[in-house]
């Protein structure tokens, strides 16, 4: 089957080289902090050192009569609504006199300086009188009655509820003869980009505000730096620069709300750029969340109920936790047909670090609740664990739970083949050496964004394309390059759709001002939407270029193809003509070249496709000391047709890099609301060091029929699938259960410990 | 803060500085020199995104003070094409797929480089193991080791 759809593609389907990548090998391509403008200021911004506490007095004056300094500003400098956030508008940009602060990445001041040096003097003579007071760090604690509100009004400090509810769950588990049921805690994960949040902003003279940043959603942040300053969105234009790396991190507005207020206010053009340690502090988080799961089969492994519970930690403001426990919820039913489930997620704020989008937006945490619970079910019922989930697959044609689409061709059985077949035998260690091998499977259906109508409107997902007289072509396209290769895998289409070679093509991304709206660049959602409507787009300008060739040549349009720069008639390759010439005339004649394609998804409702994953692990376990070392690890991804192999890939190898460092290291300590691992020493992500010593990623091709040319968004998957499998077989080497990640090597000799006593 | 004039030769370059004492040789040559090619990730000396070749050695230029290179011979990203041509590293890195967000790039050509200076046939551990220091949170690494393995062939196959 791989490789077995192939529209026969110059451009699609090939390994074609980034269309960024010559700037970033040359190091020529400009990040935010890359970008220097005349008379450029430095902006710093003064976080709160509480995570909770009531600001009582705030003086500047001594760090205004600072040599550099040009302006310091405070809430009471703002005249707008000094608020932004995701859909509900409550987080302040700056926290004034007589307000409260809800955890440590709240700002209470801005300083605006010559330098940078200056700024930071700046920010060390500000003071500012608070009275601390007690935060709420656990979810528990804040939902118990007679805590204190966070946001004033809400009960229990619930952010949200989500609930999925499908057949009787109590007949599920009275047709159950096994149940099993257990409790798993997940870890608050940092996204870890490289490149931290920045940017660059300036008034010009018609007093247009320009932003450049490091974002994942233009739209958003214009949305937002109108709302906190009341600035007109007319006035506001924001472009996304390219970005190094966001992983759901820059989903929200990050920097902007603030850099706009300083350009403002301190009427220069100012740079923001967040040290390691402020980043760490300022983004949203992956939730770390509790899940009780219960489960119950019958006696041959066929499931009949699934309940659970999710308490998930939402930090002090909403952002993007809805969606995100939303999908939590609905993944832990993941790619299995389960006859009656009942789903319940509470997402509590506290006054902890924030938490929000990160690759995976939920999923990858149920996904470890899920499989692992799939696992002790077969341990229950001594079964083969790969046997019990092959009994229990989702089915053609079996219904999905809302709101993801069951409209993709199931291919469970396939990757499962696949997957064994790339496994192999399970390598051998011999006992005397104190090492165990265990091997661990996750399947998952990770899903992607296909309607975006709840974000845009009835309008649907907006792309642009003009084609000059020149025979060049550039699309507008409203999404960002975040480096999983969008600009790439859209220059390839539209190359293979205006039949010019792919130098000829220019993709121009995130900009609010040349770009119709696309929405954000997150839940692997560009491929499909962008690429849906860029397919629309190229169709308007075909049309009207073959049209007018076929004047010129004097045939009928259906006989005309267009290929390789040229116009041709299909039977008679010498009638033709160059589609420079074609656009000449049509550039001449004033015939509209620069067409819009806007796709939306017919339901008029939130919801997912999904693709199909596979993932598998070898481990070994050394019994002594505690450390795992990974064997072998295998992704296989069913994502509809591959636009680009190379890039797929590169999106496997990373997500799969970033779900290892979720199992085994990746884990950010906050104490009563403080950042206990600030840096890249304490928090530590994958290095090369830290690859499996077999690392595979594969696909299968069963396309997707609403998808262009038969593709699936792809970027996030990996993460899911990935951390499950590994804490299988690690549980399989040892025979122990895992109930917490990041696991340790102290974990696994705990837990061997544990079961050694309980066997005396 | 006390000044010192020092010079560095950048990418073949000579340039002389006034730089104050404290300034690290990431920011000098960044926001003096203009030459943004390096990054910087952490301003710590955990990243490697700031790698640039210091006397021919990979070092962490966030964690080296300006007048530390006086003298001293730098060669940053912007120095490895030669004559507008690209080295087989670069060509390697986007033909493998290496290059994601890019911002570990420049830092990760540069080890790549001085790795194969030293070691014209690295195992896939050695270079592991050379480019430990530079963390990449896109790419999972393989295909940034695939693509040094790869110059590697080509470097030998160009020099015979
Ligand atoms: S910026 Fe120098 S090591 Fe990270
Ligand atoms: S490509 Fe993004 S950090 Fe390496």
């Amino acid at each position: 089957m791989i490789g077995d759809f192939v529209v026969k593609g110059k451009y699609v389907g090939a390994e074609v080289d980034r269309v960024d990548a010559i700037g970033k090998v040359t190091g020529e391509t400009k990040y935010a902090d890359d970008l220097r403008l005349p008379n450029m200021h430095y902006g710093k911004i003064l976080f709160s050192p509480y995570p909770r506490a009531r600001v009582l007095h705030i003086d500047t004056r001594s760090a205004e009569a600072l040599h550099g300094v040009r302006k310091i500003i405070t809430a009471k400098d703002i005249s707008g609504n000094n608020l932004y956030g995701y859909e509900i508008h409550h987080h302040p940009l700056l926290v004034g006199e007589g307000q409260e602060t809800r955890f440590v990445g709240d700002s209470i001041a801005l300083v605006v300086a010559e330098t940078p040096e200056a700024a930071d003097q700046a920010l060390e003579n500000i003071e500012v009188d608070y009275e601390v007071l007690t935060p709420l760090t656990s979810p528990r604690e804040a939902k118990a009655e007679g805590a204190y509100q966070i946001h004033p009004g809400s009960q229990g400090n619930i952010c949200c509820r989500p609930e999925l509810i499908h057949g009787d769950i109590a007949a599920g588990f009275k047709n159950s003869e096994v149940i099993v049921e257990h409790t798993y805690f997940t870890s608050r994960q940092e996204q870890a980009f490289l490149e931290t949040e920045s940017g660059v902003a300036y008034v010009d003279d018609s007093g247009m505000l320009h932003i450049f940043s490091s974002l994942q959603d233009p739209y958003d942040v214009l949305e937002d730096v109108c709302y906190a300053l009341g600035i007109p969105k007319s006035r506001i234009h924001v472009k996304g620069t390219i970005v190094g790396g966001a992983f759901g991190g820059k989903l929200i507005t990050t920097i902007e709300v603030h850099l706009a207020a300083m350009v403002y206010l301190a009427r220069v053009p100012v740079k923001i750029v967040l040290d390691r340690e402020e980043s760490f502090i300022f983004h949203p988080k992956r939730h770390p969340d509790e899940i009780h799961v219960k489960v119950g089969s019958t006696r041959d492994g066929k499931i009949q109920a699934l309940e659970a519970e999710v308490l998930s930690d939402a930090g002090p403001y909403s952002g993007r936790t809805p969606e995100v426990l939303g999908l939590t919820v609905s993944a832990l039913v993941g790619p299995y047909g389960i006859p009656s489930v009942h789903l319940t997620g509470q997402a509590i704020y506290t006054n902890n670090l924030d938490s929000g989008a990160m690759r995976g937006f939920g999923a990858p945490q149920a996904a470890v609740a899920r499989e692992s619970i799939l696992d002790k079910l077969a341990g229950t019922l001594e079964m083969d664990p790969l046997e019990l989930r092959q009994k229990n697959f989702l089915k053609p044609g079996q219904e999905t739970l809302s709101p993801v689409l069951g409209d993709s061709p199931v291919s469970l059985e396939l990757l499962k083949d696949q997957i064994l077949e790339k496994m192999g035998p399970l390598p051998e260690v011999s006992p005397e050496q104190n090492k165990r091998v265990g091997r661990g499977f996750c399947f998952d259906m990770p899903v992607f964004d296909v309607s975006a109508i709840p974000v845009l409107g009835k309008s649907g997902v907006g792309i642009a394309v003009e084609i000059f007289s020149d025979a060049s072509a550039c699309v507008y396209a409203g999404g960002t390059e975040l480096g999983q290769g969008i600009t790439t895998v859209l220059a390839q289409i539209a190359a293979e759709e205006l039949g010019l070679p792919i130098n000829k093509v220019f993709v121009e991304m995130s900009d609010t001002w040349t770009c119709p709206r696309a929405g954000r660049t997150s839940a692997s959602r560009l491929t499909y939407v962008l690429g849906n409507a860029l397919l629309l787009a190229t169709e308007k300008i075909r049309n009207t270029l073959l049209s007018r060739a076929a004047k010129m040549l004097e045939v009928s349009k259906d006989e005309l193809i267009l290929e390789n720069g040229k116009i041709k008639a299909k039977g008679s390759p010498s009638k033709g003509v160059g589609l420079q010439e074609v656009a000449t005339v049509c550039s001449n004649e004033g015939l509209k070249l620069r067409e819009e394609g806007w796709f939306k998804y017919p339901e008029d409702r939130y919801m997912y496709g999904h693709t199909f994953m596979a993932s598998a692990a070898d481990v070994v376990v050394d019994l002594v000391t505690g450390e795992i070392k990974i064997l072998k690890l295998v992704n296989i991804h069913d994502s509809g047709k591959v636009i680009n192999p190379i890039l797929a890939k590169g999106q496997l190898y990373g997500g799969s890099l970033q779900a290892l460092g979720y199992a085994l290291t990746e884990n950010l300590i906050v104490e009563e609301g403080k950042l206990i691992t600030p840096s890249f020493s304490e928090y530590l992500i994958p290095t090369a060091m830290d690859i499996p010593e077999e690392f595979v990623a594969d696909a299968v091709e069963t396309p997707y029929p609403t998808g262009p040319y038969g593709a699936k968004g792809l970027a996030e998957h990996a993460l899911n699938s990935t951390t499950p499998a590994i804490l299988n077989a690690i549980s399989n080497a040892v025979d122990i259960d895992l109930t917490t990640i990041p696991v340790y090597p102290e974990h696994i000799l705990e837990a061997i410990r544990a079961k050694e006593t309980d066997h005396q | 803060m006390s000044h010192h004039n020092i010079y560095l030769m950048v990418n073949g370059k000579r340039y002389s500085l006034e730089v104050e004492s404290d300034r690290s040789l990431l920011d000098v040559v960044r926001e003096d020199l203009n030459l943004t090619g390096i990054k910087k990730g952490c301003d710590k000396g955990d990243c490697g995104a700031c790698t640039v070749l210091l006397n021919g050695k990979p070092v962490n230029s966030c964690m080296v003070l300006a007048v530390q290179a006086d003298g001293k011979e730098i060669t940053t990203i912007e120095g490895v094409a030669r004559d507008g041509k690209l080295d087989p590293i670069q060509v390697a890195f986007i033909k493998h797929g290496a290059v994601q967000c890019g911002f570990c790039t420049p830092g990760m050509i540069l080890t790549a480089w001085a790795l194969l200076r030293e070691n014209r046939e690295p195992m896939r551990e050695e270079i592991q193991k050379a480019i430990s220091g530079n963390l990449c949170r896109c790419t999972g690494y393989v295909q940034i080791i695939d693509a040094i393995q790869s110059a590697a062939r080509v470097s030998r196959v160009n020099n015979e």
